[in-house]
């Protein structure tokens, strides 16, 4: 009985979520693109050779992982910062602390526009203000080595209401004798953040690190209204190439092939820090 | 009574019949066409005219598309294939056409564009229209690759590939000009532009034209990657070129830092500008070729090309005969410098008046070469750009990289789906 | 750290508020003084940016009806599909309890934009392409990882005693939760409800390969759609505007909710 309850949505999550992979796994073994005629050939994987020896994937791949590591880690960061401030019981927090998830409500695409004029050579506010400090022109976006930071500052800000709650919500679990306690043992304040709070806020970090990691490395409105993946593809995701390839090349069998590669390079990354947290035995706190 | 009833609502009953039918003959047929915003602006006057001739009869309304070229083709694509386009014509890039008619997606226009009318049309105009001997396009403008050159500091323009690194490092060394050659080596698809033409001077083509297969493993492939590379090492063209695109072009030749400058035609006006420092020094040429090999201009143009499932494909027919007629051609050419397609108008008076490079125009557009039509060329493309990027800027061996090139084109082409 | 408190919670105001309020300020200023500097303060003004967006074709306030209908429904389906498998979950035994919760954890995890393809397959083989109501399933299936996660902790809040007593009474499963536990966890139901709205009206990739017709988009497609279609370099003034009237619903409804918001993220990611 509770089965059948349950049934009909975990059938439409096992269609929306599962059918996807196993589809890839087939169409990535065919040829399916417009000079198919859109019709699944088998092509006894010529994708997956293509893609091993696609610079531009692998290209792609590198930037999608660079960005998520940069974003995550400074989210993290500020979202720490911010849940400390927040968790302080002062008048107004309330309030500051609905305004401040304003970022995560809005729209990527919407925001992003919002970006581009942020970032915009000669007329945006922060080439003004360069301007005016006398300094050369920034070209933030159109600049193929640094424009990619523009991307995660987007990202940070976007993202790192959404880190802060989390963190927060970990920070109320801290009770307040352990730190009464610290402090009368003769700790200070400031060795309590380490002490105590890092700690025990741990499994939250990590969480929003898997969590956070996860949605990065499949960056795709950001990028797509931002910059367009440009400077010269420098700002590319691997979701983009996936879509391009789908909706521009009309090659449906190696955007799934893509996509099932960047799946299992996701997958890589996060079991791979998966084991090194247990080796460096960051993970003990949560077996307390 | 019953009788006058009955004669009334016999009369309501054909008024409303005939009103009915009255309003369907009397209701504009609704044409619609995607076009990339500069060229709504450039049409405007064209479309008003239109409309105003077939008041009633057939109402024209263009939809104006984003400005960047691919994006256009995104909007397109995503509502083909979806299949429900809400247009009837638009459009399209020269080097998309294979895909959109691998794609299904065009009609053909043989039965409103007969070999008169594409007698009618400039040599390089006729090209890239057609697919597998069908017309699926009819061309709105005709835009080939240039060789500008400085009247001022050669005789000449150069007519083989030594002849221009000659004259360019000759004209550096006497300190008369500071670059010798500039043209587009960004990584993008001027590049692959570029190439073609330097690829034709060696007397090579992209793919076989029997085979349909890459020929980078080709003596003239090689050929042209070498030259292509020492360009930059020997100082004929500045290091910079390497990310130039056509604007950066054009501001070097323009302000009369360089002797030699590979373009479009667009450039011509921007050259006779008042702000321009080499005005009326500049004279129009097409790109070198060894001996033997016969030189080329690359193929650029838009045209419309009309949706497989449009329902007004005779009223479309006509709305695209009229924005691509003499008449329309003549007012695009004075007032905003589109290359006219139209062979009779290349030797107009009026024509010749505003802009006299219009014979060479017409020389070029005689040896126009299209790049590969293939329904890959995107990534084929894109794939070319890269090495020939590593190339220009970090040196690779250009041997090398023109292997790997074969190799890479022909795994894209087997993956796709495409003969190996 | 006490008092430099003010200066840090203005920080956070500032990096928090600055880009929208740089919208803001854009959307009325002239597309002239956007470019130039130099032009004084009282001629900086307008409302033109708003007037355009306001009587375009179509006009900027069908995006947002379609957003609003395509969120009110996918969120009306998630609920409908949630709640009784939530409550069904939290009634299994803790095995397979937790072998569902690890499950849809791991799709709250996927970034569904890799999903784009398959669905768009889906889309054409069914002609699900460019129609409202289609679009809300795949929604609601994307946004059901979350819910399932909140829902089942919310009803694993409550205490069997009332769902059998309740049964005790006669009452089938579908008057249990419509009369007896869905009053209960209305806060949790309240807080799914929220998040699955915003979800589906901030969606992108599935929304750009579903919908094509220009009065049939949503937003965010809608606003990546104006980034584009200008001859000019500079519409900024007009994504300005777009930016501030897409945004005021959305403002409206997390300044209001934000209880909600908050409780409902925190609960989905302790527990899940």
């Amino acid at each position: 009985m509770n089965g059948l309850l349950a049934l009909p949505a975990l059938l439409l999550m096992a269609l929306v979520f599962g059918w996807p992979m196993l589809r890839y796994s087939w169409l990535s073994m065919h040829a399916s693109s417009v000079l198919t005629g859109l019709e699944p050939v088998s092509n006894q994987g010529a994708n997956w050779i293509r893609l091993l020896e696609d610079a531009r994937f692998w290209q792609d791949a590198v930037q999608t992982l660079r960005f998520a590591a940069l974003s995550v880690g400074l989210e993290i960061v500020l979202a720490l910062a911010m849940a400390l401030l927040l968790d302080q019981r002062w008048r107004g927090r309330g309030v500051v602390r609905a305004l401040s998830l304003l970022p995560w409500a809005l729209p990527t695409t919407m925001m992003a526009l919002g970006w581009r004029w942020i970032f915009n050579t000669p007329y945006g506010p922060l080439e003004q203000m360069a301007q005016s400090a006398g300094l050369s022109p920034l070209n933030l976006l159109s600049n193929p080595d640094w424009t990619w930071l523009a991307t995660v500052m987007a990202d940070v800000w976007k993202t790192t209401p959404f880190i802060t709650l989390l963190l927060l919500a970990g920070l109320q679990t801290i009770p307040d004798d352990l730190y009464s306690a610290f402090r009368l043992e003769g700790g200070k304040t400031r060795q309590a953040l380490t002490a105590i709070t890092l700690p025990l806020l741990t499994p939250y970090i990590l969480i929003g690190i898997l969590f956070r990691t996860a949605q990065a490395a499949g960056v795709f409105d950001l990028i797509q209204v931002l910059t367009g993946g440009g400077p010269a593809g420098s700002t590319e995701s691997i979701a983009q190439y996936a879509y391009l390839n789908a909706m521009r090349f009309l090659d449906f069998g190696y955007s799934a092939t893509v996509m099932l590669a960047g799946f299992v390079l996701l997958s890589l990354v996060i079991f791979t820090a998966a084991v090194l947290l247990q080796i460096s035995g960051l993970l003990r706190p949560l077996k307390s | 009574m019953p009788l006058m009833r009955r004669l009334l609502l016999m009369l309501m009953g054909l008024l409303l019949a005939g009103s009915i039918g009255w309003s369907s003959v009397h209701r504009p047929e609704q044409v619609t066409i995607l076009m990339p915003a500069p060229f709504v602006d450039a049409t405007a006057d064209q479309v008003k005219r239109f409309n105003a001739e077939n008041n009633g009869r057939i109402a024209l309304n263009v939809i104006r598309g984003p400005r960047d070229t691919e994006s256009i083709s995104d909007l397109a694509i995503s509502s083909l294939l979806l299949g429900t386009p809400p247009f009837d014509a638009l459009l399209v890039d020269v080097t998309w056409l294979p895909k959109y008619v691998a794609a299904d997606w065009l009609q053909p226009l043989d039965p409103w564009f007969d070999s008169d009318d594409i007698e009618s049309l400039v040599a390089g105009a006729q090209l890239g229209n057609s697919v597998d001997g069908a017309l699926y396009r009819w061309p709105f403008g005709a835009d080939v690759g240039l060789l500008y050159w400085r009247k001022d500091l050669m005789p000449e323009p150069p007519q083989t590939a030594e002849e221009l690194i000659q004259i360019a490092q000759n004209l550096r060394a006497e300190g008369r000009v500071k670059e010798g050659f500039v043209w587009q080596g960004r990584q993008y698809e001027g590049l692959s532009c570029n190439f073609v033409e330097f690829l034709s001077a060696f007397g090579g083509t992209w793919l076989d034209p029997e085979t349909g297969q890459p020929t980078f493993d080709s003596e003239a492939a090689r050929l042209t990657a070498h030259w292509m590379q020492q360009l930059i090492t020997q100082g004929t063209s500045p290091l910079a070129v390497s990310n130039y695109s056509e604007p950066e072009t054009l501001q070097a030749f323009k302000s009369g830092d360089a002797a030699l400058m590979r373009n479009w035609p667009y450039a011509w006006a921007e050259l006779q500008s008042e702000s321009s420092a080499v005005k009326g020094r500049v004279g129009v040429s097409t790109m070198v070729a060894q001996p033997g090999a016969s030189p080329a201009a690359t193929l650029g143009s838009w045209g419309f090309s009309l949706l497989r499932g449009s329902p007004h494909q005779q009223a479309t027919a006509e709305a695209i005969r009229a924005l691509t007629s003499p008449d329309a051609q003549r007012d695009r050419f004075l007032r905003q410098g589109y290359t006219p397609t139209h062979a009779a108008l290349f030797h107009d008076p009026e024509l010749l008046e505003a802009s006299p490079v219009l014979p060479q125009l017409e020389e070029a557009l005689s040896i126009a070469e299209p790049r590969p039509i293939t329904p890959l060329y995107a990534q084929m493309s894109d794939l070319l750009q890269r090495q020939l990027s590593g190339l220009l800027t970090e040196k690779r061996d250009p041997d090398q990289a023109m292997d790997q090139l074969q190799g890479a084109t022909l795994t894209l082409l087997r993956s796709a789906g495409g003969v190996s | 750290m006490n008092r430099s408190r003010p200066l840090w919670i203005a920080l956070l105001l500032i990096w928090s508020l600055l880009p929208m309020l740089w919208q803001l300020i854009t959307s009325l200023t002239s597309s002239d003084a956007l470019v130039n500097a130099d032009i004084p303060f009282q001629q900086r003004w307008t409302l033109a940016h708003y007037r355009e967006l306001l009587s375009g074709d179509p006009p900027f306030w069908r995006y947002l009806f379609n957003s609003s209908l395509v969120g009110g429904l996918s969120t009306l389906l998630t609920l409908l599909l949630a709640v009784p498998a939530a409550y069904g979950i939290a009634r299994m035994a803790p095995a397979s309890r937790r072998t569902i919760r690890t499950v849809v954890g791991a799709a709250a995890l996927f970034p569904y934009v890799l999903l784009f393809l398959a669905l768009l397959e889906l889309a054409r083989e069914f002609q699900m392409g460019n129609n409202l109501l289609a679009i809300a399933l795949p929604y609601a299936g994307l946004a059901l990882p979350l819910a399932l996660l909140l829902l089942i902790s919310a009803f694993e809040g409550l205490p069997n005693e009332l769902d059998d007593a309740a049964r005790l009474e006669g009452l089938g499963v579908v008057d249990r939760l419509r009369w007896v536990l869905m009053p209960l966890i209305a806060p949790a139901t309240a807080s799914t409800g929220i998040l699955v709205f915003l979800f589906a009206w901030n969606e992108y990739p599935i929304a750009l390969t579903w919908l094509s017709r220009d009065d049939l988009l949503t937003l965010p497609v809608a606003m990546a759609r104006i980034a584009g279609s200008s001859i000019y370099a500079v519409p900024y003034g007009a994504y300005a505007a777009a930016t501030v009237l897409g945004s005021l619903p959305l403002l409206v409804l997390v300044l209001l909710c934000q209880r909600q918001i908050v409780a409902g993220l925190t609960n989905g990611a302790v527990k899940g």
